[in-house]
């Protein structure tokens, strides 16, 4: 207990320099402004402000990176209210309910629930992390490259779980990553590998440079195929703090969703994605009358928006503790700090205290400051989303250019987002969801040293993983997952769960 | 390539092919497949105690066509998804914007082919006006007027106050600047002009609305 209060005292005092309360602030503001835009999810937001961090200190740049992701997550959910235009997967669910709470006049009370239970998620979640750092870390460094890479498998079996459509087409999206990942220079001999012998791929792909592609790019050509009509709340904004019935009525799905979304968000593979789903479900389920959802009940904002928020936290656990990204925007956080010369994993957090809970407590100071922002400057956020697309897409269009230019300063690499655009757009008309290909992408270099070292210290026994205990019961986990996911009976629940 | 899947898509109703996306999802994965063992046909696999660098990408692979005629074979069993339109426009236009943004933002060269580095501050518009033209609804003015605002602002945001290593103007401009003026007073100076330039045409094209959008647009007046 003493060690958890000097920790986040520590934490504390790093973050609350004037210097990194500035850095904070401004990637809250950034990252919302860009998040706002319609379209634009928090991986393409945060691939697009990557480089102005460049010039900071590590944990200056960490911070803001941390404030643009919350930004981020914040400006899809007013996007999701007040344009009824979700940026992405989790704030769907935000749509249903918030969306109809504007058009009766009370987007100022959803957007402020959904401010307010986010913060409130935030704070919880970040004593979570807090809680677990410690622990966790030393679980991981008992953890060699048998459990590593059972761990990696297991967290991929989650993402096929958990992404949406066929579990067949998911399965083949992280065998494609994982198999771009392999391009580039091998490791161990040092031979070139799918490289067509051109000299800039032989480094392998930057990840950066396909979320980028994947999720910018692609977007924008898929936008473009639906004629917009873009209905942008006309009614008032009303009111932002919610009443006294509001409070009565959402504080217990805020509770609840805290909770769901933060034990999910620690999950390898994306937990946080089920977060929103499963807290709007059960609400719905334990409603006193679940016609009103839907129809702008205020449970459905408050709920999910705290689930959201927590997972959105609690994902950094496994980044920070055992250096596995969980998702694609953790796998942007590992290329940040790959860039300031920090590898992540358990030794940062032994090696650099500062670092590790500076960011934890900006954390905490990034979810206030969406709160001062936010509420505050909606009118600007309104009037940002009243510009048409054909105005819109060409300034995105624009941030990635520069975006992606000025990270290695390569026009290929500017090339390379038009390429891994149109591959993505293919994807997404042949019906295959890119998010479960990025994260192979993500943990497939991890996992092919990790599987190599493992099958040379049993001497290329593969039962090594089954004889490790902590492997075998990481692999029956992910077995049996996969099993109840294919079971017809529990098919159609998920199904349903995210058609809703 | 989707000219022929649609082509094959679209009798499927009649056919035994009951979700024509599957087949063409399949083909892809199996097209993908196959060019990765093909590229690592020359590598060596190694055994399990010393894994070779062919030995993941060639399994991977293999699962990735195996995943692709699994759902060849459903697609024949299963009732599935239409294949969706494709528009060409869009995708067209985004790529033809980011490769002029790429080979004009610093000195490219191609072959024979040299181009000289025209830098942000001619990628930029010529990306935002190219671009643009992937909706049916561009308008040239607007486009122009986007493009000669937006441009100094990231010359501005990158350039100036981010210090980021991206090239904003061609060193031959700095000489129509009088000789004691530093890099950033230059780059300052264009964005002013670039800025000035937007509002002129703004102003000057307010009034002969009409004419210019007959000109320029066909599908949607306002």
């Amino acid at each position: 207990m003493g060690d958890f209060v000097s920790n986040l005292s520590l934490g504390f005092s790093v973050a609350l320099s004037l210097q990194n309360i500035g850095l904070a602030f401004l990637g809250c503001l950034v990252g919302t402004l860009i998040g706002v835009l319609p379209g634009v999810g928090p991986i393409a937001t945060i691939a697009m402000l990557l480089p102005i961090t460049f010039g900071l200190d590590p944990v200056g740049a960490l911070i803001m990176l941390a404030g643009i992701y919350y930004g981020a997550q914040y400006g899809g959910s007013t996007t999701a209210i007040l344009v009824n235009i979700p940026g992405e997967a989790t704030s769907v669910v935000t749509a249903l309910d918030g969306h109809q709470m504007a058009r009766q006049g009370r987007a100022g009370v959803a957007l402020g629930i959904a401010a307010i239970g986010s913060f409130f998620a935030g704070t919880v979640a970040t004593l979570v992390i807090a809680a677990l750092g410690a622990p966790l870390t030393s679980l991981a460094l008992i953890f060699g490259p048998t459990e590593y890479f059972s761990l990696m498998v297991m967290g991929l079996v989650f993402a096929v779980v958990l992404a949406r459509g066929s579990i067949l087409k998911a399965i083949a999206m992280i065998l494609v990553g994982v198999l771009l990942s392999t391009v580039g220079l091998d490791l161990e001999t040092g031979e070139e590998r799918m490289t067509f012998g051109l000299p800039f791929l032989s480094d392998g792909i930057d990840f950066a440079v396909l979320a980028m592609g994947i999720f910018g790019i692609a977007e924008i050509m898929r936008n473009l195929d639906h004629t917009e009509h873009r209905d942008v709340v006309r009614q008032a904004i009303g009111r932002l703090l919610p009443n006294r019935e509001d409070f009565r009525q959402s504080y217990l799905p805020v509770l609840r969703g805290t909770v769901i979304g933060a034990i999910l968000g620690i999950l390898p593979g994306n937990g946080a994605v089920l977060g929103p789903f499963a807290s709007y479900t059960l609400e719905k389920k334990i409603a006193k009358d679940p016609r009103r959802f839907g129809r702008g009940a205020i449970e459905g904002v408050a709920g999910p928006e705290s689930a959201n928020n927590a997972g959105a936290q609690t994902s950094f656990i496994p980044l920070l503790t055992l250096g596995i990204p969980p998702n694609a925007v953790m796998a942007l956080m590992v290329g940040a700090m790959t860039i300031h010369g920090i590898i992540p994993g358990p030794q940062v957090m032994t090696k650099n205290p500062s670092l590790f809970w500076g960011m934890i407590a900006s954390m905490w100071i990034g979810n206030l400051m969406l709160l001062v922002i936010n509420l505050p400057m909606v009118g600007m956020w309104v009037r940002l989303l009243k510009v048409p697309y054909r105005m819109l897409f060409p300034a995105i269009l624009m941030f990635c250019c520069i975006g992606i230019y000025s990270i290695n300063s390569l026009p290929t690499d500017v090339m390379f987002i038009a390429l891994f655009g149109l591959v993505g757009y293919t994807l997404i008309k042949f019906g295959f969801e890119p998010a479960p290909m990025l994260l192979g992408f993500v943990l497939g270099k991890l996992m092919e040293e990790n599987l190599r070292r493992a099958l040379i210290l049993s001497r290329g026994s593969l039962s090594t993983f089954i004889d490790h205990p902590v492997s075998a019961a990481l692999l029956a986990v992910a077995a049996i997952l996969l099993v109840i996911a294919l079971l017809p009976s529990i098919r159609k629940g998920r199904d349903e769960v995210f058609t809703e | 390539m989707s000219a022929a899947h649609e082509g094959s898509g679209t009798p499927g109703h009649h056919g035994p092919v009951r979700a024509p996306q599957g087949i063409a999802g399949g083909i892809l994965l199996i097209a993908l497949a196959a060019l990765a063992l093909w590229l690592t046909k020359d590598l060596d696999q190694g055994t399990l105690n010393a894994m070779g660098p062919a030995m993941l990408p060639r399994w991977l692979a293999i699962g990735v066509g195996l995943s692709g005629l699994a759902m060849i074979a459903f697609a024949f069993i299963r009732e599935g998804e239409p294949l969706e339109r494709w528009s060409l426009r869009g995708p067209f236009f985004i790529i033809l914007a980011i490769l002029a943004f790429a080979v004009t933002i610093r000195p490219f060269g191609f072959g024979p082919l040299a181009l000289p580095g025209l830098d942000l501050v001619v990628a930029g518009p010529l990306g935002i006006i190219l671009g643009g033209y992937a909706t049916p609804e561009a308008r040239f003015r607007e486009l122009l007027i986007l493009s000669l605002g937006l441009t100094p602002f990231c010359m501005l945001l990158f350039g100036d106050l981010l210090n980021l290593p991206i090239p904003v103007f061609p060193q031959e401009l700095a000489g129509l600047f009088p000789a004691g003026w530093s890099q950033k007073a230059i780059m300052r100076a264009i964005s002013v002009v670039m800025v000035v330039a937007a509002v002129a045409i703004f102003l000057a094209t307010r009034g002969a609305r009409t004419t210019t959008i007959d000109v320029a647009d066909h599908s949607g007046r306002i």
